[in-house]
């Protein structure tokens, strides 16, 4: 499958309303953006600025208010803040279910486990995996569905930062494997230029993006790298 | 609306056996000294009152023996069973249905909390009264019975039970589209497991109290219309017997079979180990 999925936000808005105190809040307000097929887009910004909103509305776990949203049907594969795996159910059958729902080969699940060097963990319970562990298990399971649109909403944020440089690397490879379009969304500059073709910064609310850079680095591409420690102190004055 | 916030994924109940245990042979003994003392208590007051309505414990275990020897205790307890079996499947996969929608609408909420509230109020008696008049002895008569009486707690029990279902795992479910029985078999049904023991236990002991009265008032078999028969036969010693083995049926079904299904069912919590 070819990464042909092209994301396009034109004039999106969207307003949470407090059901109780009627307090609203605008989160995003005549956005747009385009994500080009096979890019890679990360989303900066600080808490509260619409990134994580933005990431639903792509995913269609939000509706908007208004504007328009053009991604097409893409079979989506995310990764959550949280691994949000089926604790009742083997590593392997959380990846199974992922597969069969896509109509794909269940067999696929332990070359995507391989993939994320957990083969050996196919049959255990995710409750006895440490945190970075099941979050590769949330990985593999998204990349195994061959997905036409990868959305990350904080992958890393809730792990350590030893084990979230682990895992940045380890998306990088499967990423240089297995190109798609895709959505990063973190508050991590130096993770966004790791890892992103392209960085946005998000500020503000309703949020605008204040800054946008595009990464030239090859791949595979280091943390150390001094164009990308010179990006992520651009980013971090945009912020 | 409950307080109940408990993520089932996260927080395994407070069942974990961590408990220190007493040596196994020793487990037992506190029980058994307490239905001895019972048996004991009960052949003195015999003894004292000297009453063909309070009959021995000898005359009872007699009685006992009998029922089961000649083979009639286990034909009335297993029509009686069977009609307790199916209505509470009923209620079960009615329950599970409006349950889950109750927690996951409100609009499906406010349309059925009345009729769980009113349910909950009408006394097991009243159903059984309705369904005789209704049904005759057909046997919906004791399904339904069973089922009305049942249902409501059921779903409230499980309605709660959707309050602890952790809403990023739906999430999850909706952006990797997994199908509707995918969603209830692999994600409602595990996650919901500990309310529906709970529901089970509560809608089984609703479900033994109503069929004995629908037993009693329009049965012609079962161990009701064997209780009511002894009844008018004045034969206290047949009702206890009758009484007696039908609740250590009931006893052996929800601490045997039920909690051996929810040990299996909750493998998973043990595997935390790390």
């Amino acid at each position: 499958m070819t990464a042909a999925t092209r994301i396009r936000l034109t004039g999106v808005g969207k307003t949470f309303v407090d059901a109780r105190s009627g307090a609203r809040q605008q989160v995003l307000e005549d956005f747009s953006l385009t994500v080009e097929p096979g890019e890679l887009v990360a989303v900066v910004g600080a808490s509260g600025t619409g990134k994580t909103t933005l990431l639903h509305i792509i995913a269609g776990l939000v509706q908007p208010d208004a504007g328009e949203v053009d991604v097409g049907e893409p079979r989506l594969g995310v990764v959550f803040q949280q691994p949000r795996l089926l604790d009742w159910l083997s590593v392997r059958q959380n990846v199974v279910l992922a597969l069969e729902a896509a109509g794909l080969d269940p067999a696929a699940a332990d070359d995507a486990l391989a993939a994320v060097g957990l083969a050996d963990y196919a049959s255990s319970y995710p409750t006895v995996l440490s945190g970075g562990q099941r979050q590769r298990v949330a990985v593999a399971r998204a990349f195994a569905v061959e997905p036409d649109l990868v959305l990350l909403d904080e992958p890393f944020s809730a792990l350590d930062e030893l084990t979230a440089r682990k895992l940045r690397l380890l998306l990088q490879e499967l990423w240089m494997q297995r190109r798609r379009t895709g959505l990063l969304v973190t508050h991590n500059p130096l993770e966004a230029a790791l890892l992103a073709d392209r960085v946005i910064v998000l500020t503000g609310r309703p949020a605008r993006i204040s800054a946008s850079y595009r990464v030239d680095a090859d791949r595979p591409r280091s943390a150390e790298d001094k164009q990308l420690f010179d990006l992520h102190s651009h980013i971090v004055a945009a912020l | 609306m409950t307080a109940t916030d408990v993520h089932v994924a996260q927080a395994p109940p407070a069942s974990t056996p961590t408990s220190p245990r007493s040596p196994r042979r020793l487990r037992g003994l506190p029980a058994a000294a307490f239905l001895g003392l019972l048996c004991a208590g009960w052949q003195i007051m015999s003894v004292l009152v000297d009453s063909v309505l309070v009959p021995g414990v000898p005359a009872i275990a007699a009685e006992l023996v009998e029922i089961v020897v000649d083979g009639s205790f286990v034909e009335q307890l297993g029509v009686t069973v069977l009609r307790v079996g199916l209505g509470f499947a009923l209620a079960f996969v009615v329950a599970v249905g409006i349950g889950i929608a109750m927690g996951r609408s409100e609009f499906a909420r406010r349309f059925f909390e009345p009729a769980v509230l009113l349910g909950l109020t009408i006394p097991g008696l009243v159903w059984a009264l309705l369904c005789v008049i209704w049904f005759g002895i057909d046997l919906i008569n004791p399904v339904a019975a069973v089922a009305l009486s049942s249902a409501p707690a059921l779903m409230l029990t499980i309605y709660q039970g959707t309050r602890s279902v952790d809403p990023d795992l739906l999430e999850m479910a909706h952006v990797y589209r997994f199908s509707r029985v995918t969603r209830l078999r692999r994600l409602w049904l595990p996650a919901l497991a500990p309310s529906l023991f709970a529901g089970a236990r509560l809608g089984l002991s609703l479900g033994w109290k109503v069929i004995v009265l629908v037993e009693v008032f329009g049965m012609s078999s079962g161990v009701g219309y064997q209780l009511n028969n002894a009844f008018a036969a004045q034969n206290v010693a047949a009702v206890l017997a009758w009484t007696l083995l039908f609740a250590i049926v009931m006893a052996v079904l929800e601490y045997g079979v039920l909690q051996a299904l929810e040990r299996r069912a909750g493998r998973w919590r043990k595997a935390v180990t790390v």
